[in-house]
């Protein structure tokens, strides 16, 4: 049995999930899609069940990707029952979906949740009345606290075994467009094709010209797939892929055309379609909800008063991201330190065990120094990325992350961006990594696209500590300030130019709108925060493991070869020489080129490097810079600088970029654009600064 | 009186008379329940010219002024002065 879970987002449908799967569940992508697959395979009633989370929606038209994979699942795989999820604090809208659903779905069961938030709210629902209205069974649920969640599921797998589909009511239209809907069923009835598809549904579907009614797809079969060793968390799943089969010319154009001439346009149906249902809505309402005091004000109110205020609004959120990221990226260094140390000692452990087997010394120094250091490296980032995604799990399940992107819509606008693409963009002062992944709650692909490739020129904490000690050495007192807070704007600048500029290479046909619900404040559930925590951690590192190891080793054998050599005369310090000619119009030497070649894996290593090519102790960040100060002018350091914050932050930011965005050419693109990008403002700021008579 | 959404101060309730414009921005109104009929109040503005905070059917919503600008509506005589609550 195919079982769907649906329902608007923000509705607790991931908790239900949660609960009914544990960690018995297959998280990867829809095909094609950045939007989250989820499923299980659950025994009830000696039976598997397969059990599909499909993304929150707010209906079943096709505007945002999110509604294209329900939609396309709903269509294509048929479930044999659907779970509709429904809030009872905004039930209204929500039941604008469940409409939809049942007039494509002959079997639904209504999970009622979040009564205790409409109790709050003076709002009372008689779930028995509601099943009555409606015509199908209700099951009042408290997700949060796991209450009623088994109880849902058994009436699902009783309604999905009843012979018959249960006859539910068809929504009451107007006459003028119920007679339409009539004429339209009657030219189709006679279609073979017809059969597959409730006729009152496919009806409507043809008056307001669907593009997808009349095809038929297949679903290629799971053997063509790699899929070879599933893994209980975090594979791909099996991304069901579909093929257009073939396409049917429905009947009904003469009349198309007829109600066209009466001013009965697509739009004209859509909109009469989408108003009968509310009024619908509004009818039935008074049999099943009680509002005592509607102008009550809620916890949510009162809360926003503060929060969205035109006043403490900012300061607000200034303060919950410092704390967000006080706690991601700086409490949470002993972590990280203690996850190199953890590293360095394996390394030890091994390379020891290695001498007592006499192995040859290369081998040993690529495991210590190639891949034990390279991967550590980026281990080391692990229990940030974990930390920032807990809080950024917390913030969007209790309703902030809606008002940051409110508040912070403003300055995204300027940009010609989404709110919610603000909160990628400050993600990346902490780490570009999950600001990349945050992008996925932006619903226009275009959007997610720019801000994805954006994300990199904003500076994150290592490349701001490293830059703060080269700023310290250079340009000492409060001069140093002056000069970081000048780097600072530079960037936000590029970042908002980049914006711009991106915002004509990526075509985009329609601009996406910002109309964006602000859900009541809840508090999320401890399971809630830590699942998703675990899974991003996990497929993190899945994914980019891989790419991390070969990286480390091709690093380390370009800078290890020839063996002996001096770092100059490795392979990659080579390269450094070579690249010089790039360098030198900015004044670069090639110290600072190969410095630069190597801090693409990890940028922090920056300073390492030019420590062993300076000949100063590797450790000591001051020391390093203070050496670098013999070798370049105060404008040479700032060209340095601005190059440095401004160039592909890392490795694990490029791999994320490639899963993320699913395109290697967009990926280049960004690698190519932030390369050239450096240069070039570098070049610029050399010149300009030689021009105005600094040194 | 026939007013554009973006018009009206916080507090001021009105009713949907229609939406201007089509393709997907009014399919996503539809989906939020912005349809002719139905009673907004407008909550609060983002300071610095930003989005609106809006009220329908009992939830929250955000919406630019430019999108705002798209929706024709009424408000009741009588009733824009008791709206402030």
């Amino acid at each position: 049995m195919k079982i769907a879970l649906m329902g608007n987002p923000n509705v607790g449908k991931s908790t239900v999930f949660n609960v009914l799967t544990g960690s018995n569940q297959q998280v990867g992508n829809w095909a094609g899609k950045t939007v989250e697959r989820k499923s299980g395979i659950i025994h009830r009633a000696n039976e598997d069940i397969e059990l599909i989370d499909l993304p929150g929606t707010y209906s079943l038209t096709a505007y945002s990707q999110e509604e294209i994979v329900t939609r396309e699942y709903i269509l294509r795989e048929k479930p044999d029952v659907v779970m509709a999820m429904v809030d009872a604090s905004n039930i209204e809208r929500n039941l604008y979906l469940v409409l939809q659903i049942l007039e494509l779905a002959p079997r639904v069961v209504i999970g009622l949740n979040m009564m205790d938030l409409a109790k709050s709210a003076g709002i009372t629902i008689h779930s028995n009345k509601l099943a009555l209205a409606l015509n199908v069974p209700v099951v009042e649920i408290v997700a949060a606290k796991e209450q009623g969640i088994e109880e849902f599921l058994t009436e699902a797998i009783r309604v999905g075994k009843l012979k018959k589909d249960p006859l539910s009511d068809d929504i009451p239209y107007p006459e003028e467009l119920e007679n339409r809907i009539q004429a339209m069923e009657r030219l189709l009835a006679d279609t073979i094709w017809a059969t597959k598809y409730p006729l009152r549904w496919l009806a409507i579907k043809r008056l307001e010209q669907d593009p997808e009614i009349g095809q038929t797809w297949k679903s290629i079969p799971h053997t063509n797939q790699r899929n070879k060793n599933p893994d209980p968390c975090c594979d791909p799943g099996d991304p069901v892929k579909y093929e257009l089969q073939e396409s049917v010319t429905l009947p009904g154009d003469a009349l198309l055309q007829a109600y066209e001439a009466e001013g009965w346009t697509k739009d004209h149906f859509e909109m009469a379609v989408a108003d009968a249902k509310y009024q619908y809505i509004s009818k039935i309402l008074p049999e099943f909800r009680i509002h005592e005091n509607p102008v009550k004000r809620t916890w949510t109110d009162r809360l926003d008063e503060w929060i969205l205020s035109p006043f403490w609004g900012y300061p607000i959120m200034i303060v919950i991201l410092s704390l967000v990221f006080w706690f991601s990226f700086v409490a949470s260094a002993p972590l990280g330190g203690a996850v190199s140390e953890a590293m360095a000692w394996a390394a030890d452990v091994i390379v020891a065990i290695m001498q007592w087997g006499h192995m040859p010394d290369v081998i040993q120094s690529l495991v210590r120094d190639g891949i034990f250091a390279g991967v550590g490296a980026v281990l080391a980032f692990v229990p940030q990325i974990a930390i920032f995604f807990a809080f950024f799990s917390l913030m969007q399940d209790s309703g902030y992350l809606a008002r940051a992107a409110f508040l912070g819509d403003r300055f995204m606008q300027l940009m010609g961006l989404h709110g919610k693409s603000f909160f990628s963009l400050v993600s990346g002062f902490g780490c570009n990594v999950p600001g990349i992944m945050a992008t996925r709650t932006l619903e226009d692909p275009k959007d997610r696209l720019i801000t994805m490739l954006i994300n990199p020129l904003i500076p994150c904490v290592p490349r701001l500590g490293v830059m703060s000690a080269v700023v310290a050495a250079f340009f000492p007192g409060s001069r140093g300030a002056v000069i970081m807070v000048s780097l600072l704007l530079l960037s936000m600048l590029l970042v908002m130019f980049s914006a711009l500029l991106l915002r004509r290479v990526v075509k985009q046909k329609e601009r996406s709108a910002f109309v964006m619900e602000l859900p009541l404040y809840h508090m999320p559930t401890m399971r809630n925060i830590l699942f998703p925590t675990w899974q991003k951690t996990y497929s993190f590192l899945k994914r980019a493991w891989t790419f991390i190891l070969v990286a480390s080793i091709v690093v380390w054998v370009l800078s290890s070869y020839p063996q002996g050599a001096s770092m100059n005369a490795t392979w990659a310090g080579k390269m450094g020489g070579w690249l010089a000619f790039i360098g030198q119009p900015l004044g670069f030497d090639w110290r600072i080129m190969v410095a630069i070649v190597f801090g693409f894996t990890a940028k922090e290593t920056t300073l390492s490097t030019l420590g062993i090519l300076y000949g100063v102790a590797a450790d000591a960040s001051q020391s390093i810079a203070q050496a670098m100060t013999g070798a370049m002018t105060p404008l040479g350091a700032y060209t340095f600088l601005v190059v440095y914050m401004l160039y592909i932050p890392c490795l694990a930011s490029v791999v994320t970029t490639y899963k993320e965005s699913r395109s290697l050419g967009w990926t280049s693109f960004g690698v190519a654009y932030n390369l050239i990008l450096s240069f070039i403002i570098g070049w610029l700021i050399f010149h300009g600064g030689q021009v105005l008579g600094f040194q | 009186m026939e007013r554009f959404l973006q018009d009206l101060k916080p507090g001021e309730r009105a009713r949907v008379e229609r939406i201007e414009g089509g393709g997907a921005l009014r399919r996503r109104m539809m989906d939020m329940g912005i349809v002719p009929g139905v009673e907004i109040e407008v909550v609060r503005y983002a300071p610095l010219g930003g989005p609106l905070q809006i009220r329908l059917k009992g939830y929250y919503l955000a919406m630019r002024r430019g999108e705002c600008a798209k929706i024709m509506v009424c408000v009741p005589r009588q009733e824009s002065s008791l709206a402030v609550v």
